[in-house]
């Protein structure tokens, strides 16, 4: 950050710049995709379903909505099991080290469609029968809660290791110095990795479909088939996801000016 | 003897398991006043979404008359072919009305009840393409199918599934090379390029065919007959032999009073159940 502000600052009309960059670039992306010979006058037709605008026949989520059920959800979970693993991580108990590198190792190391399918078909086994949207947050939690752990270890890491020295001089126990000291500022460096990691989350939950859930992907792929207008179902969602993304990247830039004043 | 407690536990949840899934299905069905049916999300005209974003088609429409005879609700649930054919239902789903064609390695995870329709394979290739006239010319050439589908095991020349004569089927073909596709959309995607440009033809069948020809007019066209029939089946879980035998009554009633005909002439245009 320190070496660029001060070019942008030097600079007059950096922003307009950039807008005027990102508007050839889009012209160009529509001039390619107008090149595929598209017929879009049935995305306007299916578009408020893929928006989940109303409920589906069977009275369920559907469409954006769902989307953004389980990701928001697996999000809040995957960041607490971070969190728990990263301490984990850094714990001298051999217990919460092997459980938490193991955890770690398994829901990073083996695909996602694998740990869905795991629990949705293999927990029946066992006996419960988990219904498709708890499962496909158990495992997209599990899964990213283990990419976090990474992020949020490297984060508590890289804190000056003078700030624990500091705590313990000041007679603070370690779990106080954790807690008030070292935990705010390794989360406030994570923000920017945790925000591309909810991203990729957004877009990894279409494999919930695969449970038979109607989430975005789910949907513009049927309607795709069924009108013989795949290509344009799938742009349709990919701009959906862009633009879900974007607000993402609003949010997560507010969250760092945020925090940074609050510092 | 520690060590064989969870040995224990296991044979006593089979043995329950097994003792407990006599008119299970049935029961569990007249409880809650709904048939769970799953289907395939996309396969039109047998099933998919239609414009007022419900399940329809063919098979959903059999679905409906077996709840209708039944005196309950039907609910239809859209899992991945991959979930609904690794069986092991565990009551999720109580029937699978979805053009399935029996093979030995799903009946060891499913229960076949009956027959219901057979579906015509066919060739597809573009509408301009002249170097396929019949089937036999697919030999040497590269031929679009749907991943893990019959069509693909067939050019594979591994397709084991009843014919009406009882003969195994002639593979009269040499050196087919198979492009299996994750969906036959992108198959059709890849073959509207050209023929030969990717592919030369598509094997499938002739239902969905028939609608994307009617659909696409002038890009495709079916090539000479049929190259064989494979019949389709409705699908249980494994295990329960009462709601096994109910719904082939079921099926069998449809098949005397019409209901089946008529609901294929509905979707197909002929009748593909007979």
């Amino acid at each position: 950050m320190q070496t660029t502000s001060p070019i942008r600052k030097g600079a007059s009309g950096f922003s307009l710049r950039v807008a005027a960059v990102w508007l050839g670039l889009l012209l160009i992306f529509a001039w390619f995709v107008s090149s595929f010979d598209l017929d879009f006058s049935i995305v306007f037709d299916k578009l408020p379903n893929l928006l989940g605008m109303e409920l589906s026949s069977e009275g369920a989520l559907q469409g954006v909505p769902l989307t953004l059920l389980v990701s928001v959800g697996s999000m809040i979970v995957a960041v607490l099991l971070g969190l728990l693993s990263a301490l984990g991580r850094i714990s001298s108990s051999a217990i919460a080290y092997g459980v938490a590198t193991f955890y770690n190792s398994f829901f990073r190391g083996t695909p996602l469609l694998v740990q869905i399918l795991f629990i949705y078909l293999g927990l029946p086994q066992l006996g419960p029968v988990p219904a498709a949207i708890p499962a496909g947050i158990a495992a997209l939690s599990l899964c990213y809660g283990a990419y976090l752990s990474e992020i949020f270890r490297a984060s508590i890491v890289a804190v000056d290791p003078g700030q624990w020295e500091a705590g313990e001089a000041l007679g603070m126990r370690r779990r106080t110095i954790l807690a008030r000291v070292i935990l705010p500022q390794a989360l406030r460096t994570s923000i920017p990795s945790v925000g591309t990691m909810f991203i990729s989350m957004l877009k990894d939950s279409s494999l919930v479909s695969v449970m038979g859930l109607w989430e975005i992907m789910f949907l513009a792929q049927s309607y795709g088939r069924s009108s013989y207008r795949y290509v344009e179902m799938l742009l349709t969602a990919a701009v959906i996801y862009w633009i879900l993304s974007m607000v993402l990247e609003v949010l997560q830039a507010r969250l760092e000016m945020w925090l940074r004043g609050h510092a | 003897m520690k060590r064989s407690v969870p040995i224990v536990c296991f044979g006593l949840t089979l043995l329950w398991s097994v003792a407990a899934s006599g008119g299970e299905t049935l029961d569990r069905i007249n409880k809650q006043r709904v048939l769970v049916g799953a289907v395939d999300p996309s396969y039109p005209p047998f099933s998919f979404l239609n414009d007022k974003n419900q399940m329809d088609g063919f098979d959903i429409d059999i679905a409906k008359a077996v709840a209708a005879r039944l005196g309950v609700k039907l609910r239809i649930e859209t899992p991945s072919w991959e979930v609904v054919t690794a069986g092991h239902w565990r009551g999720r789903w109580d029937v699978c009305i979805c053009s399935m064609t029996p093979d030995k390695q799903k009946a060891q995870v499913l229960d076949f009840v009956v027959a219901y329709y057979s579906s015509p394979a066919v060739l597809v290739t573009t509408a301009q393409n002249a170097a396929l006239t019949t089937a036999p010319d697919i030999s040497g050439k590269r031929i679009g199918v749907e991943q893990g589908s019959s069509y693909e095991r067939f050019l594979q020349k591994d397709l084991l599934i009843p014919t009406p004569d009882g003969k195994p089927l002639t593979y009269f073909f040499d050196k087919v090379r198979i492009a299996p596709y994750g969906n036959e959309d992108l198959a059709f995607q890849d073959l509207s390029l050209g023929a030969g440009k990717r592919i030369d033809a598509v094997l499938s069948n002739y239902g969905t065919a028939k609608l994307r020809l009617d659909k696409m007019p002038g890009k495709f066209k079916i090539v000479g007959d049929p190259l064989y029939n494979e019949p389709n089946w409705v699908a249980v879980d494994k295990g329960d032999t009462e709601w096994k035998v109910l719904l082939g009554q079921i099926i069998g009633e449809f098949r005397k009073d019409g209901t089946l005909s008529r609901l294929s002439n509905k979707w197909l245009g002929k009748d593909i159940t007979q």
